[in-house]
C-alpha cells in the first residue's frame, strides 16, 4: 500500500466546511452534466440487428429476442470469458459481484440484465456456481454476435493488430475484452442495438471504484502500472488482508 | 409497463456509428472533469476528530478507531433506520443491496465499510437479516455521531424548520437523512474526516441507476415525487402492495376485506 503523506493540510472544520462548500458546487455542476449526457445518450439512434443469433443458455437455446425474458429492455454485459479459459476474467468478476444485486431492481424498471460470453455453457455454469451468482448467462459460443459487437478478435484480427475496437482501429491487447451492450425490443419483436460503451466508458458501473474514489488513497493502483488493475482477484482468492 | 413510441430514429450502422462516436468524445470529456473533481476531493483538507464516539455492534461495544479494522481507510454509510422504526428506510435498502458484492474488493484495498444507524442494534440486526446483507451495520443510539455529521435530528430542530443538511439548512421533514462519510487513520492513531456526501451524491453507489442510465427508457420516474419512492420497493416487497412516503419509509397497503367467493362480496 502506497503511504498517505502524513502532512496533509489538518484544519479547523469551520475552514473545512468552508472548502466542501465550494467542492460541492463543482460537484453538483458535474452531475448536471452528467444527467445532460444521460438524455443525449438516450437521444441515440438506434440499429436495427437484422441477423438472428442463437445462444446457448441453461434452459437450452434461445435467440436474442428470447434474452429479453418479457421485457423490451435488455442490458447485455460482455464478461470476458474465452471458450479455452478456465475461469471468467477477475474484472468483469468484479462488476459481476454487484450488477448480480442489481438484477432485481433493473426487472422492476423493464430491464432484463445479463451477462454473456464466448466460453461454452458448460464452462458458464460452474464458475457461476462458484463465484455464487443469480444473473442469467448466456454463451455465444459458435455464433458472430461476440465478434459483430467488437468484444472479441480473431486470430486475423490479433495478427494484424488493429482493428475495430471502442470506435477507432487501434485494436486491443488481448482477443478478449469486455463492454456493456443495451438492446430494445418493440411489441413487433423487432430487436433495436441501443448503445455500447468499452474501456473506461464501463466505469460508472464498475461500484468499488466509486467508493475508493472517495477515500483518501483513492484507487491507489498507479504504482501498477500497465496493468493497474493487477490488484483485482476473484472475491473468493484475495488473501487475507490485514 | 410503458412502451415506447416505436418513432425513435432507426439508421443504418454507419450512421449510428458517426452519431456514437461524437457522443464518445463528450463521454470521453466528462470522464477527465470527473478525474479532476476527483483529486480535488482527495486535496480536501482534513478536520482531526477529537470526540470519542461509542457504538454498539452484535458482540459489544466500538470506538470510532475499532471500525478500522487494522485498516487506515474507513466509509461510513448513514443508513437512515431510526430507534422503533422497525425497517429501514426504501433508498438507503436499494443501495445497500450492491454492497455485500463490493466488500471483499474494498478490504483488500484499505478500505473499511460499516453502514451507522440510530435505531438501537437489536433492531438494526433483526432488519438486516430480513435483507440477508452480510456488510457490517452498527448503532449509534448512545452517542452524538449521527447529529455530528448531520443525519439525524431532534424534535426541536425539525421542529424550527432549520436542519443543517449537505451544507446548507433545510426544512427537513425526517428525524433521519442519509450520507455517506470518510475517515482517515494514520499510524499514531488519529483519527481525521476528510469527506462527507449528502443528497445525490452518493448516487453512484447505485449500481442499478447506473445501468438504467444507459437503457433507452432511462430511470423513467414519471411521479407523483419523480424520484426513487415512485418505485423502489425493498427487494423483497415488489410483489406487494403499498406505498412509499416523502420521507422514504415504506406503507403497507390497508388490508384487503378478506373474501373468500363463497359468502357473497358484500
Amino acid at each position: 500500500m502506497s503511504a498517505i503523506a502524513e502532512q496533509h493540510p489538518v484544519v479547523s472544520q469551520q475552514e473545512w466546511v468552508k472548502t466542501r462548500k465550494s467542492l460541492l458546487a463543482e460537484e453538483k455542476a458535474l452531475m448536471r452534466e452528467q444527467d445532460a449526457l444521460s438524455r443525449r445518450l438516450r437521444d441515440l439512434p438506434w440499429v436495427k440487428v437484422d441477423k438472428n443469433y442463437v445462444f446457448d443458455t441453461s434452459e437450452g437455446k434461445k435467440t436474442l429476442a428470447e434474452l429479453f425474458d418479457g421485457r423490451s429492455q435488455l442490458v447485455v454485459y460482455h464478461f470476458m470469458f474465452g471458450p479455452e479459459w478456465d475461469t471468467g476474467c477477475p474484472r468483469c468478476s468484479m462488476a459481476a459481484d454487484h450488477f448480480d444485486r442489481a438484477v432485481v431492481h433493473l426487472a422492476q424498471r423493464d430491464v432484463t440484465m445479463m451477462a454473456i460470453s464466448r466460453a461454452p455453457i458448460e464452462k458458464l455454469e460452474p464458475f457461476k456456481k462458484r463465484m455464487g451468482w443469480q444473473f442469467p448467462w448466456a454463451s455465444s459460443y459458435g455464433n458472430d454476435f461476440n465478434f459483430d459487437y467488437r468484444v472479441s478478435f480473431t486470430p486475423e484480427e490479433m495478427q494484424r493488430g488493429q482493428f475495430d475496437y471502442n470506435y477507432n482501429t487501434k485494436g486491443f491487447p488481448a482477443d478478449e475484452a469486455t463492454d456493456t451492450s443495451v438492446f430494445y425490443k418493440d411489441e413487433a419483436e423487432n430487436v433495436f442495438h441501443t448503445y455500447s460503451s468499452y474501456a473506461r466508458g464501463g466505469e460508472g458501473m464498475l461500484l468499488p471504484y466509486h467508493f475508493l474514489d472517495l477515500v483518501p488513497k483513492g484507487r491507489d493502483e498507479e504504482h501498477l502500472r500497465p496493468d493497474p488493475m493487477a490488484w483485482v482477484r476473484h472475491h473468493d482468492r484475495y488473501k487475507a488482508s490485514r | 409497463m410503458s412502451t415506447m413510441s416505436v418513432s425513435h430514429k432507426i439508421v443504418s450502422e454507419t450512421e449510428w456509428l458517426a452519431a456514437r462516436k461524437a457522443l464518445l468524445a463528450r463521454e470521453k470529456e466528462l470522464t477527465r472533469e470527473l478525474d479532476a473533481l476527483r483529486r480535488e476531493r482527495r486535496e480536501l483538507p482534513w478536520v482531526r476528530v477529537e470526540k470519542s464516539y461509542e457504538f454498539e455492534g452484535p458482540d459489544g461495544k466500538l470506538t470510532l478507531a475499532d471500525l478500522f479494522d487494522g485498516r487506515s481507510q474507513l466509509i461510513v454509510q448513514h443508513f437512515m433506520l431510526g430507534p422503533g422504526w422497525k425497517e429501514g428506510c426504501v433508498g438507503c435498502s436499494f443501495k445497500s443491496d450492491h454492497i455485500d458484492g463490493t466488500l471483499a474488493h474494498l478490504e483488500h484495498h484499505d478500505v473499511s465499510f460499516v453502514s451507522v444507524s440510530r435505531a438501537p442494534i437489536a433492531e438494526i440486526e433483526a432488519f438486516k437479516k430480513r435483507m440477508g446483507w452480510n456488510f457490517k451495520w452498527i448503532s449509534s443510539f448512545s452517542s452524538d455521531f449521527n447529529y455530528d455529521f448531520h443525519v439525524s435530528y431532534t424534535p426541536e430542530q425539525i421542529a424550527s424548520g432549520q436542519a443543517y443538511y449537505n451544507y446548507n439548512f433545510i426544512p427537513a421533514s425526517s428525524e433521519e437523512l442519509s450520507g455517506d462519510s470518510v475517515f482517515y487513520r494514520d499510524s499514531s492513531g488519529d483519527i481525521f474526516h476528510t469527506y462527507s456526501t449528502h443528497g445525490r451524491g452518493d448516487e453512484m453507489f447505485v449500481g442499478t441507476y447506473m445501468y438504467l442510465d444507459i437503457t433507452p427508457k432511462g430511470r423513467n420516474e414519471n411521479g407523483p415525487r419523480y424520484n426513487l419512492t415512485d418505485w423502489v420497493r425493498h427487494h423483497d416487497r415488489y410483489e406487494a402492495d403499498g406505498s412509499v412516503n416523502e420521507q422514504g419509509r415504506y406503507l403497507a397497503a390497508a388490508p384487503k376485506k378478506m373474501t373468500c367467493g363463497c359468502e357473497g362480496d358484500a
